[in-house]
């Protein structure tokens, strides 16, 4: 018995360890009580020495100095002080005017607007919450299909787990021993290809099903010259000389290229407000806005995601740097207070904490289940598989799908990848290739039903109830949860086709890493301020 | 238990204390980290003791808030199924997983980790790196922390007990993490995924 029993020591842990997450007792806890129950006896059947539960506090300590995972309360505590600073609000209401007029303007705007939001603040509660509240009240005004509405504003704001800087790259790159900047890099491309899809699918539905997302009506449109002209034409103008100038400086090696596009934005944004405060009125009110909103996004991603690019700072200080950004930008809008500053600081210390925690005990447990060889068991189920690499990302990206039923990201991040990563780097697979993987794999949990985290967030903010619009003031029927879980289906599919498409095509990631450090054209494109404007659909003029 | 109930309410309101205390950490080392990537940039001048404070900072908080993350019940669960359970099973749950998997584990890396501290403070230990700062401080942490974290252990398994016997209402704040209730001001507090 006691031979069987020793012979299967590794998988019995693992089974154990799933009955005890399961039962619901904090994760953090469960982790570290089955490893030190298993480490107990293994110690008592002779197989490990006692030394290696002593080497416990020398591997929180190393916990405690890495400063990678600095940079985790540093991003929420600047997704919490953004969520509250005013800029998702004026950036919806503007982008939406500057899509309004078009057929699934409003959609095409929540997708943008996502996307901004993600590469800002990588705060999937706080897109869902500021488009449900700000967006969908006038997406059911003007007559837009409820799922698609509901679908557009819960996947968009997930897009905040995949483009940088967010909280599941920073993990993951922690876990795969990679670099948090490299990280960032190879995430660009399948995070930006997934916000053109979402925009994609809206072209594409508007044309099958005009009738679910109409254009705004005329009267709906309050961003007008006193002409009465929508004043596009300016806004084009302006954005062109915009990109003209930032390339103009970056091809004939003025400046990096990261600089060139933060001058051509910031020129942009000083000509809108001279524009604005001598009277000018040589711009369009629609151009004036639109520049003068997207300003402190574009500032913020410069300060955090451009000065870790142009090797100023660390991830972990670009963090500290947006954080302090968002504090001046909330100061600015006069919505910084003691309250929100206390509430802020208290959330982030216990984020902190949990996740921490959890790190600690999955340190606990797989210091004990390597001990007894778990890791080889696994690495014997896995590496077998038919199909080597192919297999392997497949099978494992089917699991961890199916994880994300029952687990959130951090348990997923933090017990499931240390063991999938030496299988992974032992089939040859990039392991950052494997991480981002992963990441859009994740990102597909927060929205799907029934307990993806983004469909909580718009339901606790969507109507529960009929209500009287105050604008029409006509009655308008409640968002139903089951509107919320079939719009959003069409989002997880185009989600699953992502985790193809990257395990088909892996230079979608590795393709901006392969050109070296520092200066990086691929990348620059991406986060440069002005051609964010190629991102909306085609058909826009 | 009256007794029992009142330590609970001590130790609660300890951890509050804490709790509140340690998140300003969280600005400084904001401010701290920030302010390193500022200096070095403009001045090209950078120091290890500064860059150590961040983790530094970043540590109290963390530890040093894990009671306080438990006290408000904010150490995250699989709710799949809990979130389903009657509440006097869930009171058993808490009860049981405290005793059995929270006590021991707070207690035994806070006694491996004490030595370390010691140790660390009898020689003076300082950082590896040139102008880095004392070790004993951070080190002291590890301890401390679990500490307050098996304390609050200790008040949450009364709390449980307290109620399975009838004498005190469900004592398990409202948590915000995956359940159908949520409010939308329950979100702008607690939860940033």
């Amino acid at each position: 018995m006691s031979t069987l029993f020793i012979a299967n020591i590794g998988p019995l842990m693992f089974a154990m360890l799933i009955i005890l997450l399961m039962i619901g007792y904090p994760v953090a806890f469960s982790l570290s009580a089955n490893g030190l129950l298993f480490g107990a006896i293994a110690i008592h059947y002779g197989l490990l020495g006692p030394e290696l539960i002593q080497a416990l506090p020398q591997r929180v300590f190393g916990i405690m100095s890495n400063d990678t995972l600095l940079a985790i309360p540093f991003f929420t505590f600047m997704g919490l002080i953004l969520e509250r600073s005013g800029m998702a609000e004026d950036l919806l209401d503007t982008i939406g005017q500057m899509f309004g007029p078009i057929r699934g303007g409003l959609a095409y705007a929540v997708v943008f607007v996502g996307a901004l939001l993600a590469a800002t603040t990588g705060v999937v509660a706080a897109s869902v919450i500021s488009m449900g509240l700000i967006s969908l009240p006038i997406m059911l005004r003007y007559g837009y299909d409820r799922r698609v509405a509901a679908g557009v504003i819960a996947a968009s704001g997930t897009l905040a787990q995949i483009i940088p800087p967010s909280l599941v790259l920073i993990v993951m790159a922690d876990q795969l021993g990679r670099s948090v900047g490299d990280m960032y890099q190879g995430a660009f491309i399948p995070g930006l290809g997934l916000a053109a899809l979402y925009a994609a699918w809206v072209f594409v539905a508007s044309i099958i099903r005009p009738s679910h997302m109409p254009a705004l009506p005329p009267e709906a449109i309050t961003i007008r010259e006193t002409t009465g002209r929508a004043g596009y034409g300016s806004l084009l103008v302006v954005v062109g000389v915009a990109v003209a100038i930032s390339y103009i400086l970056a091809n004939y090696d003025v400046v990096h290229p990261i600089w060139a596009c933060a001058l051509a934005g910031a020129g942009a944004y000083v000509a809108a407000l001279a524009d604005k405060y001598l009277k000018l009125d040589i711009l369009s009110l629609l151009a004036r806005r639109v520049v003068i909103v997207m300003m402190p996004p574009l500032a913020l991603i410069f300060l955090v995601l451009g000065t870790i690019f142009l090797g100023i700072a660390t991830p972990t200080e670009g963090g500290a740097m947006g954080s302090a950004g968002a504090l001046i930008l909330a100061f600015a809008n006069r919505r910084l207070n003691l309250k929100l500053l206390k509430q802020a600081m208290d959330t982030t210390a216990k984020l902190s904490s949990f996740v921490m925690f959890i790190l600690v005990g999955s340190t606990v447990f797989s210091l004990v289940f390597r001990g007894v060889n778990g890791d080889l068991w696994v690495e014997s189920l896995l590496i077998g598989l038919p199909g080597g690499q192919v297999g392997f990302l497949v099978v494992v990206n089917a699991l961890a799908f199916v994880l994300a039923f029952f687990l959130d990201f951090f348990e997923l991040a933090f017990i499931i990848v240390p063991l999938l990563a030496p299988v992974a780097a032992k089939l040859g697979i990039d392991l950052i290739w494997f991480g981002v993987l992963l990441g859009v794999n994740m990102q597909t949990s927060f929205m799907h039903p029934p307990f993806g985290y983004a469909l909580f967030y718009l339901r606790s903010v969507a109507p529960s109830e009929e209500y009287i619009d105050r604008v029409t003031g006509k009655r308008v029927a409640p968002l139903t949860t089951g509107q919320i879980y079939w719009g959003v289906i069409p989002f997880v599919i185009m989600q699953l086709l992502m985790v193809g498409t990257v395990i088909a095509f892996p230079r979608m990631v590795t393709g901006v890493l392969d050109k070296g450090t520092g200066v990086n054209p691929n990348a620059i494109h991406f986060e440069a301020p002005v051609p964010q404007d190629t991102s909306p659909p085609p058909d826009f003029k | 238990m009256q007794f029992l109930l009142a330590f609970s309410r001590l130790i609660d309101r300890l951890n509050g204390r804490v709790g509140h205390t340690v998140y300003w950490m969280v600005l400084a080392a904001v401010l701290v980290s920030s302010g390193n990537a500022v200096v070095r940039y403009v001045f090209d001048y950078s120091s290890n003791a500064w860059l150590e404070l961040q983790w530094y900072l970043y540590t109290s908080f963390f530890l040093l808030g894990a009671g306080y993350t438990l006290l408000r019940n904010e150490h995250v669960r699989i709710d799949i199924i809990y979130s389903r359970l009657p509440q006097r099973t869930r009171a058993w749950i808490d009860l049981l997983g405290g005793t059995f998997f929270l006590m021991p584990m707070a207690l035994v890396i806070m006694t491996l980790a004490w030595p370390v501290f010691t140790e660390s403070f009898a020689l003076h230990e300082t950082s590896p790196s040139a102008n880095g700062l004392l070790r004993w401080p951070v080190k002291l942490m590890i301890p401390v922390g679990f500490f307050l974290l098996a304390l609050q252990g200790i008040s949450e398994i009364i709390k449980r007990a307290a109620f399975l016997m009838n004498l005190i209402a469900d004592p398990t704040p409202h948590h915000a993490h995956g359940t159908d209730e949520l409010a939308p001001h329950d979100l702008v507090e607690g939860d940033e995924q």
